[in-house]
């Protein structure tokens, strides 16, 4: 249950320091090898002036030790930014509840924190996630090729 | 009196006309609010604020009140109509009746998902979808997830589920350590190989629309819902002395106050009490 205790910690915003972050980060990375069939169709895009991460397998977030709890007023680097299945996937930081926010090319991709720190997405309603980098894989897995739509994120963003 | 069938169970007529009374909802626009309404209201328990669709014990009586306007809606159409059951534990494959293409149509095909057979089909012209996660005009379904295959739960699984004697317990949300009949029948205890439990995987299992945030797009989630319902009409009558559970208003200083509604607090959108909707026999029968 480690990786849902992390989670839970992330989900208090008071506990949102880089450590959880980078724990958040690290078992993405553990999902990510876990999860079979995805590998083949991973493309990492790494954004320009950030470290590869352990094996390249997704961009990390900013300098150990650069941003404590509280800091968040700087511009946030990605979580991850890669192109899977043909489609860019994009996950920064966000200070709202759910503290995560998700594009695919582009376009929000709404998603909900669960109370033990798994996410799920307006794609995935009834399967909970434990990484941010899991939940918008499994999103393109759900729609495939088709566009996020603007108008659903709007009403679904309360 | 209005008696919902197992679907199993349904003459070709009753098929047919229920088919045509969902169609004809849809033509009219009203079926774009129950799209709309379960996706404003499925709040998440790791947020702030009221929830009252899912990870919640409104769970059962906002879907209850929720699949009744809906059937409301149909019967000013045709009040020969009544929303049937889909009991999946016993109709659980891709080859059921439920899939002709007189009723619900069959599988999305491979490159898109694309429901190509029944009144649902989008080239049949009479269900484009227009309010989705996605800006797809049509109907998608991925019944049980070839590429991770899962199965339907099985009645030793609901069975399960139906014996625990509590309703629901604190802190009445979705973890794992929530114990009791609500969360259990929901299904959020995680399990990613089996798709969830319950409620959740049978979402799952169908796949496409049913699995995300506008899942009333897929008709297939009244006959889903209804035997939620009924699910809840059978435990009610196998635990006749528990009840619905929080009864009374939480303490202000629980943690869990203004997020979850007990028994005669009004339930959003509609105001409607809890406690009007724990027995089902003023507006309806099951045919079991």
């Amino acid at each position: 249950m480690s990786e849902s205790d992390a989670g839970r910690n992330a989900g208090r915003k008071s506990a949102r320091t880089a450590v959880t972050r980078r724990r958040v980060i690290t078992s993405g990375v553990t999902s990510a090898a876990a999860v079979a069939g995805t590998v083949a169709a991973l493309h990492p895009l790494l954004t320009a002036g950030q470290p590869a991460g352990p094996a390249g397998a997704v961009a990390v977030g900013g300098p150990a030790g650069s941003d404590g709890s509280g800091g968040d007023v700087e511009v946030q680097p990605a979580l991850f930014d890669e192109v899977y299945r043909g489609r860019r996937i994009q996950g920064f930081t966000d200070p709202g509840e759910d503290g995560v926010a998700i594009t695919v090319d582009g376009e929000a991709l709404p998603v909900m924190r669960r109370v033990d720190g798994s996410w799920i997405s307006t794609a995935n309603h009834y399967q909970p996630y434990t990484t941010p980098l899991a939940t918008a894989r499994a999103a393109v897995d759900v729609i495939g090729r088709a566009k996020l739509s603007a108008a659903f994120a709007q009403l679904h963003h309360h | 009196m209005n008696t919902r069938k197992n679907q199993r169970n349904l003459t070709s007529t009753q098929r047919t006309r229920f088919v045509e009374a969902v169609l004809e909802l849809k033509r009219s626009g009203r079926y774009e609010k129950y799209v709309r309404t379960h996706a404003q209201y499925f709040a998440s328990d790791g947020e702030n604020g009221l929830r009252v669709a899912h990870m919640a014990p409104t769970f059962f009586p906002w879907h209850r009140q929720f699949v009744l306007y809906f059937e409301r809606d149909l019967q000013l159409i045709d009040p020969s109509v009544t929303v049937p059951y889909w009991d999946w534990t016993v109709d659980d494959k891709e080859t059921s009746a439920l899939w002709s293409a007189d009723f619900m149509g069959g599988n999305g095909r491979d490159s898109d998902g694309q429901v190509m057979t029944g009144p649902f089909a989008y080239s049949g012209g009479r269900w484009p979808i227009t309010f989705g996660v996605t800006d797809e005009k049509y109907l998608t379904r991925n019944i049980g997830r070839p590429d991770r295959p899962i199965k339907l739960p099985t009645k030793a699984e609901l069975d399960g589920a139906l014996a625990l004697g509590t309703y629901d317990t604190a802190p009445w949300n979705s973890a794992p350590d929530t114990q009791g009949f609500r969360n259990r029948i929901e299904g959020w205890t995680v399990s990613e190989t089996k798709g969830g439990y319950l409620h959740n995987r049978v979402h799952q299992w169908v796949g496409g629309h049913m699995i995300g945030a506008a899942s009333p797009n897929d008709p297939v989630f009244w006959l889903h819902h209804a035997f939620i319902d009924l699910i809840w009409v059978r435990w009610q009558r196998l635990h006749p002395k528990s009840g619905y559970l929080p009864s009374e208003a939480l303490a202000g200083d629980d943690p869990e106050s203004g997020r979850v509604i007990s028994a005669d607090e009004p339930m959003p959108p509609w105001n409607v009490k809890p406690s009007e909707m724990f027995d089902h026999r003023p507006y309806y029968q099951y045919e079991e």
